[in-house]
């Protein structure tokens, strides 16, 4: 008779458990933590293929140099021609544009779209979803073959560019496949789809992420990424000098 | 007396070869006089094309640090502030509040970057008189909504009116936003400012900003008399750095005070509200530039005609001494000392140089009054530089004075030596011809 009623109880608090919310905070939390790398340096070659209407296809390819753990990140134009050696610099909360021809750097910020295309500096650094952003609403569906979790997410700061944010997270594992980013009065702006991701020293990042302009119809951006690396990097490379000297 | 009814007469005499020397300088001197006139009137017109367009002489701006650490540009309570300008009896016709950003403009796959400038159209009715409509009507302002575009970003992304055009921006906090404006009206552009023409309502403006309603970014003071605004903004920065916080107002050869406060924004530590005390004359600075260019470029030209004036006074004087060699004799032998025959023939050359000049800057004067009658309207791309759609000159009388005394030198002196030569002949031999004037 104990043993019947044990198992109906057990039976009772596992329904429960199942029916309850799952906890997304844990989930905004993972997906930070499966594109951050605290405990390495991190370094890749990023591809921007950005297409406008009544424009030629631009093709810039940059070299990212992060350090998580410091908050510390390089990016170093390397094409176009006449853009090479252009690069951003994040210096504790500053973040400095370098161009070599004018030889000065200029106070830039996360949000300042890079070179014109729809990718803009923050989506090359840390994640901080779960830092910037509370949950406001969830849902359930499905994104092509994948039972995912539908989060909106509204920003605890000012310090973001999009106060809100839609995600696409798949149920089995925490991954993230779509992102929708809206403007302060709602607006979509822009939609990020990503579909394959790399395994790099036991992180995940993406391997290619297709950025759509809501507002400029037939507007896109696409970004592969490619020589993903943890090597340690050295302390100079996180320097104004080094973007100034890696131009000589 | 005698010597100076001589050098008439002999002036008189040659109408033809009096003429054309005279007409010469008289045109040098009309060219330099229509130059320097237009450069004179060129800063006052486009100083007081800007103020119209930015809406005042005297611009207050407000800038808070926020917790985060970030400098938002707002005026949240101008009490203080208008409060000081009432005190300190600053004369000021208007107050106008704006709020602005810069934003990219997207209309049916196309996109420009574009300023758009929030106005209280109740309070800033002069500036429809300023705008030149090419299209639509001020009315359609009445839309909260609505935006006035430049002729050339409505060509280049192919709108006309009542279209709905989506701007992407920033706000204050730097968070991005998008507006949805209907075209109300389209603007001539004048061409070299094109970007700085889409007008839209301050409400909608502040509402895309995150701004409340009653906040704004910039005050500007129209003053009674654009002259004034130098003196009255050092007034108005005394006074009120005794109750506010203010950017310092340095002038270095790099930088002008607006600059200078913009990069002491970024580079000091402070915490609060900061206000920016700044005139039109410091975003002009730049353009004095043209003026000194165009009246360097008057006095080369002025040079340069006077150095071809030069040779064809010292050749005609030598011409005018061989053809009287014979009239110089017959003086000198009557007793007519050198010093005599030279004072006439230098007169003579002074009268041309000064009948030159005269008329020159008389005909300057018909040219510049003539133009000035002619409207050429405000949809030219010179508008910038006209008052109203009219041209206007003005003339430095010390100015004109100094260019006709140097025109008089330099006909002296390019007289002074075939005059010099000829005084110093022998009456017989120049009666008898013998030798003749010596080249």
């Amino acid at each position: 008779m104990k043993r019947t009623v044990f198992i109906v109880l057990l039976s009772l608090v596992i329904i429960t458990l199942s029916w309850s919310d799952p906890d997304f905070s844990i989930i905004l939390a993972d997906l930070d933590n499966l594109g951050n790398f605290d405990d390495t340096d991190y370094s890749a070659v990023y591809t921007i293929v950005s297409e406008k209407p009544g424009e030629d296809q631009s093709i810039i390819q940059a070299r990212l140099f992060r350090r998580d753990n410091k908050e510390q990140f390089v990016l170093l134009i390397l094409k176009p021609e006449v853009q090479k050696g252009q690069g951003y610099l994040q210096v504790e909360d500053s973040i400095w544009f370098y161009d070599p021809e004018s030889r000065k750097f200029e106070r830039s910020t996360l949000r300042e779209n890079i070179q014109g295309s729809d990718a803009q500096n923050e989506d090359f650094n840390r994640n901080s979803l779960s830092e910037d952003y509370e949950i406001v609403n969830w849902s359930e569906g499905t994104l092509g073959s994948f039972p995912v979790y539908i989060l909106e997410l509204e920003a605890i700061s000012r310090d973001v560019a999009y106060e809100k944010v839609k995600i696409w997270v798949r149920k089995d594992r925490n991954i993230l496949l779509k992102q929708e980013d809206y403007s302060v009065n709602g607006r979509l702006l822009r939609t990020s789809l990503i579909p394959n991701y790399l395994s790099v020293g036991g992180k995940y990042i993406p391997s290619r992420i297709l950025i759509i302009d809501a507002l400029n119809e037939g507007e896109r951006t696409q970004i592969t990424v490619s020589e993903p690396s943890i090597a340690i990097i050295p302390d100079y490379v996180f320097s104004k000098a080094y973007l100034e000297r890696v131009n000589n | 007396m005698k010597i100076f009814i001589i050098a008439l007469r002999n002036v008189n005499r040659q109408k033809k070869r009096s003429f054309l020397l005279g007409g010469a300088i008289a045109f040098g001197i009309m060219i330099v006089t229509l130059i320097n006139g237009f450069a004179g009137s060129f800063m006052e017109n486009v100083a007081d094309n800007f103020s119209q367009l930015f809406a005042g002489h005297i611009f207050i701006e407000g800038v808070e640090k926020t917790e985060e650490g970030k400098s938002i540009a707002l005026v949240r309570d101008e009490t203080i502030l208008l409060e000081t300008v009432r005190e300190e009896g600053i004369p000021v016709q208007y107050i106008n509040k704006r709020s602005a950003f810069g934003g990219t403009v997207f209309f049916q796959g196309k996109s420009v970057q574009q300023q758009v400038v929030g106005i209280s159209w109740d309070e800033e009715e002069f500036l429809k008189d300023r705008l030149h409509l090419v299209d639509g009507g001020f009315e359609n302002m009445e839309l909260k909504k609505g935006i006035i575009l430049s002729q050339n970003v409505a060509a280049k992304l192919k709108v006309e009116i009542n279209d709905t055009i989506d701007i992407r921006l920033r706000t204050v906090f730097g968070q991005l936003n998008v507006g949805d404006f209907v075209v109300a009206a389209i603007s001539y552009d004048p061409g070299l400012f094109g970007s700085i023409s889409a007008y839209a309502n301050l409400e909608y403006v502040n509402e895309l900003l995150t701004l409340a309603p009653w906040e704004y970014q910039t005050l500007g003071l129209f003053l009674d008399d654009i002259r004034l605004m130098d003196v009255e903004v050092q007034r108005l920065y005394q006074a009120l750095g005794e109750k506010v916080e203010l950017f310092e107002r340095k002038e270095t050869v790099e930088e002008n005070p607006f600059m200078a406060m913009m990069r002491q924004g970024e580079e000091e530590e402070w915490e609060g509200i900061r206000y920016r005390l700044f005139t039109l004359n410091d975003f002009l600075k730049e353009l004095e530039q043209i003026v000194i260019t165009l009246n360097i470029a008057s006095v080369v030209i002025l040079l340069v005609l006077l150095v071809i004036i030069m040779v064809g006074i010292t050749n005609t004087f030598r011409m005018i001494m061989y053809e009287r060699i014979k009239e110089i004799g017959t003086m000198r032998a009557l007793g007519m000392q050198q010093g005599g025959v030279k004072s006439i023939f230098l007169l003579e050359a002074l009268f041309l140089s000064l009948g030159g000049a005269i008329t020159g800057l008389f005909t300057a004067g018909i040219i510049m009054f003539g133009l000035s009658k002619i409207y050429w309207g405000l949809g030219t791309p010179l508008s910038l530089l006209m008052k109203n759609g009219y041209l206007t000159f003005s003339i430095q009388t010390g100015q004109a004075l100094m260019y006709v005394i140097i025109v008089a030198l330099f006909t002296l002196a390019a007289a002074y030596i075939p005059t010099r030569k000829a005084a110093k002949m022998k009456p017989v031999e120049a009666l008898y011809n013998i030798g003749t004037f010596r080249r």
